[in-house]
C-alpha cells in the first residue's frame, strides 16, 4: 500500500497522513510541501520505503545533505509506477 | 508614511498564499507605503535560498522575496518558526531580519493595517 | 496492461499546487500507457473554464486541453 502525503509537517493532514502510513505499514511518498518531511529525523521510526518528488524538493529549496538517509528522490514516472503497482493508494493528505 | 504589516503564515507554492503576500507587498512598496512583511509558523520557508523553479512553470519566490526586499519591504522571520522548521540561519535569504515573536508583535502594533495571508 | 487512474480534483486552478499535481501525474500516466480520468468536483471544475489568463503558474485551460488531446477524460 502507498500513501501519498503532499502537505507538510506544520499541519495537521500531514501528520495524519504520516502516521496512517506508519500504522499501516505503508510505503510513503511525499510530494508538494510533504516533501519538508524528509528532512533531517522527521520520520524518524517510520519503517517503510519512502520517496519525495525531486522536483517539489528542489522548488523549495531543500539540498540533498537535509534529505535523511535512505529517502529516495524520484520523478513522476516512479510515482505513477508505484500507484499502478500498489494494490492500494490512499491520499493525498 | 502610512504602515502597514503584512502576515505570512503558509509554505511556499503548496498554495497560493506566499505568492500573494508578496505580490500584495511590491505593490504595497510601490505605492510609497511602509511595507512589513512578517513570516511565521509555515511562512519561513519562504525564506529558504535555494529555491529552483526550473521546468515547474512556478514564480520563483525566492527572487520575488529579494525583489521585494529591494523595494524597501522590510522582511522579518520569526526565529522560533525558523527553529521549529528546521531552517538555519545561513539558509536564510540575505536582508531578511531574524527576530523573536515580541518584535513581530510590536511590529502589528504599530502598523495602520494589517492583512494576513 | 494499463490500468486506470481516477483523479479527483476539487481545488480551484489558482489557489493552490494541486492543479500542476494532477496534471502531471495525468501527463506521466497517460505517456505510460495508461487510461486517466479525471473527476472535478467542488471548485475542480473552474480548472476547465475557456479564456483563462494565468501567468507565472501553469495555466490549466492550456494544460488540461492539452492532456484532453493525448487522451484524459475529464468529468465534470
Amino acid at each position: 500500500m502507498l500513501v501519498i502525503v503532499k502537505s507538510g509537517p506544520d499541519t495537521a493532514d500531514g501528520k495524519r497522513g504520516v502516521k496512517l502510513a506508519q500504522d499501516m505499514a505503508a510505503d510513503l511518498f511525499l510530494i508538494q510541501n510533504g516533501v519538508y518531511f524528509a528532512q533531517g529525523e522527521r520520520l524518524e521510526g517510520f519503517c517503510g520505503n519512502t520517496y519525495a518528488l525531486k522536483e517539489d524538493l528542489k522548488l523549495r529549496g531543500i539540498k540533498d545533505a537535509e534529505i535523511r538517509k535512505g529517502i529516495r528522490e524520484t520523478g513522476y514516472d516512479s510515482l505513477v509506477d508505484l500507484m499502478a503497482d500498489n494494490d492500494k493508494v490512499a491520499g493525498m493528505f | 508614511m502610512s504602515k502597514i504589516a503584512m502576515i505570512l503564515r503558509k509554505a511556499p507554492y503548496g498554495d497560493i498564499n506566499a505568492a500573494e503576500a508578496v505580490r500584495h507587498a511590491m505593490g504595497g512598496a510601490a505605492d510609497e507605503l511602509a511595507v512589513s512583511l512578517l513570516l511565521v509558523d509555515g511562512g519561513v520557508l519562504l525564506a529558504r535560498k535555494g529555491q529552483d523553479d526550473a521546468g515547474t512553470g512556478f514564480t520563483n519566490l525566492e527572487g520575488a522575496l529579494k525583489d521585494c526586499i529591494d523595494m524597501g519591504v522590510e522582511v522579518y522571520a520569526d526565529k522560533g518558526s525558523l527553529t521549529e522548521l528546521q531552517v538555519e540561519t545561513g539558509d536564510v535569504v540575505d536582508g531578511v531580519k531574524i527576530v523573536a515573536g515580541a518584535e513581530i508583535a510590536e511590529t502589528v502594533k504599530e502598523a495602520k493595517t494589517t492583512m494576513i495571508f | 496492461m494499463g490500468k486506470i487512474f481516477t483523479l479527483l480534483l476539487s481545488t480551484s486552478p489558482y489557489s493552490y499546487e494541486n492543479t500542476v499535481t494532477a496534471v502531471r501525474i495525468a501527463e506521466s500516466a497517460l505517456t505510460k500507457g495508461h487510461t486517466v480520468n479525471l473527476i472535478a468536483s467542488g471548485d475542480g471544475v473552474y480548472c476547465f473554464l475557456q479564456r483563462q489568463k494565468a501567468k507565472g503558474i501553469a495555466n490549466a485551460e492550456e494544460e488540461f486541453s492539452r492532456l484532453i488531446q493525448k487522451g484524459l477524460k475529464v468529468y465534470l
